[in-house]
């Protein structure tokens, strides 16, 4: 097997995650992107530890799948705070840091 | 042969859940297409001899994250008029893809000048005892590190998450 297709592939998934950011007004579709772009991340380092034969790789991807949950716990009890707050999860409707028009 | 097979599987599985993700106008659906991406990811990796990070993205990630993330999606239960409008969805998908598939091309372009055979590896790698003999060695202070950003996601998690107690007195 060569290593060409899984370059291909995690490129395509950080794509696929970029282009979830960019298009959706979903916060929770926004943190189910960020979380396919790091996964893209830990597989293109898994791809390059195996090509190196080089165990340093997995365990960078060990961290970052704590980092991961980490990211998971933050963003979820943001999620939920505004659901609760706004009854919603359209990312246009939270505006509360925005400064107000006038004074701008 | 076979090899090449299972990783077309696994590919195919890996977009599929990833375009429902971005497809889906169901949060469920997308929590679900999260659950098949993250399943996915942890095949490749068996698939990479890496028995011990399929490990760890079974448990982690589609064990305890994708979980979590259902938790919430049924917690909030949103109804469907409380959604985000998005009339222009499909038209926003295809515009900021066009942008992005250069950024990607560039991505592709630069990882295959690297390209090298896989190398023939050691008959312990990628188990849980290599990893670990060099967690414990190497990486030992990013290791504390993640114990302590671990603690303070915690933290801050229980401090947002929380409903605020009003002092009516």
């Amino acid at each position: 097997m060569t290593p060409e297709p899984l370059f291909a592939i995690s490129t395509l998934l950080f794509c696929i995650g970029l282009v979830g950011i960019i298009s959706r007004r979903n916060l929770f579709v926004t943190y189910i992107s960020i979380e396919l772009m790091l996964s893209a991340v830990n597989l293109l380092l898994a791809t390059f530890s195996r090509l190196h034969g080089d165990s340093a790789g997995s365990v960078m991807v060990l961290l970052m799948i704590a980092v991961i949950a980490a990211e998971a716990a933050l963003f979820l009890a943001i999620i939920i705070q505004l659901a609760r707050s706004k009854k919603s999860i359209d990312s246009d409707e939270f505006s509360q840091l925005q400064q107000p028009r006038e004074s701008l | 042969m076979l090899e090449n097979s299972i990783f077309a599987l696994l590919a195919l599985f890996l977009m599929i859940g990833a375009m429902m993700v971005i497809w889906s106008r169901e949060t469920i659906l997308s929590a679900f297409g999260f659950l098949v991406a993250m399943l996915a990811i942890a095949g490749l990796f068996a698939l990479l001899d890496n028995s011990f990070l399929f490990l760890a993205q079974i448990m982690v990630t589609a064990g305890a994250v994708v979980v979590l993330s259902l938790m919430v999606v049924t917690s909030i239960n949103l109804k469907e008029e409380n959604l985000p409008k998005e009339p222009y969805k499909f038209r926003w998908i295809v515009v900021s893809s066009i942008l992005v598939a250069p950024f990607g091309l560039l991505i592709y372009r630069s990882l295959i000048s690297l390209h090298k055979s896989f190398a023939e590896v050691s008959s312990g790698y990628g188990g849980l005892e290599m990893v670990g003999d060099r967690l414990f060695t190497d990486w030992v202070l990013p290791f504390e590190i993640v114990s302590v950003l671990l603690l303070a996601a915690m933290l801050a998690a229980i401090v947002i998450a929380r409903k605020e107690i009003r002092d009516d007195s």
